[in-house]
């Protein structure tokens, strides 16, 4: 009961982040509602596997919580280095 | 009436409180994320009161989690909240400051030389 609850008002304030997610100006505002949106998707998962008595769906918002550290790291990376294989070292000045 | 049943109104009654307060951390939170006037401040509500109210959702999950099992990877669950909140908040943070993404600040805008409003994105 509580945890129905607790996936539906989660569920709302997930809609409002999908609409940030959409209406960010800069390519750092749709990264941080990604970042919510995933966090909250992962809270609707624990929350059903309340519901439910499964387990394995504790394990699913693990496993969405590990992969939006991933997401997030890929996507600012590539978009500050312009690569998914920054160089290690620094381009030498002219 | 038996001291189980008891036992088992308390604890379903406490989780609905700490839900309720997770709920209203986790509203505040994505109601700064889409009226904030910037990347900064959006960063601030998102990823301070939601990363909270998403600890207490799930804690308040885990009193009234049916087994074992559950509660435990829950509270593994909480535990990846607190460490994985801030660290990508100051990901995305120090990502945009580097772009040149420059703050709404007020009376005390100081821009960076180049720091444009949408970022570089180069």
């Amino acid at each position: 009961m509580t945890a129905l609850a607790a996936a539906i008002g989660v569920s709302i304030a997930l809609l409002l982040c999908v609409v940030r997610l959409f209406a960010g100006p800069t390519l750092y505002d749709r990264t941080l509602a990604m970042n919510g949106v995933v966090m909250k998707l992962a809270v609707i998962a624990a929350a059903a596997a309340v519901v439910t008595g499964r387990a394995a769906l504790v394990d699913a918002a693990l496993a969405f919580l590990l992969a939006s550290v991933v997401a997030n790291i890929a996507v600012l990376k590539f978009f500050r280095s312009g690569t998914f294989q920054a160089p290690l070292t620094r381009a030498e000045k002219p | 009436m038996e001291a189980g049943a008891v036992l088992e109104i308390v604890r379903l009654g406490l989780s609905g409180v700490v839900v309720a307060i997770g709920l209203v951390l986790i509203a505040g939170g994505a109601l700064g994320l889409l009226r904030f006037p910037d990347l900064y401040t959006r960063i601030h509500a998102a990823n301070v009161a939601d990363v909270v109210g998403s600890v207490v959702v799930v804690l308040g999950l885990v009193i009234a989690a049916p087994d074992w099992g559950i509660a435990v990877r829950l509270l593994l669950l909480a535990a990846l909240f607190m460490a994985l909140g801030p660290t990508l908040s100051h990901l995305v943070a120090q990502a945009a400051h580097a772009a040149g993404l420059a703050p709404i600040a007020g009376r005390y805008a100081a821009p960076r030389p180049g720091a444009t409003r949408t970022g570089s994105m180069s």
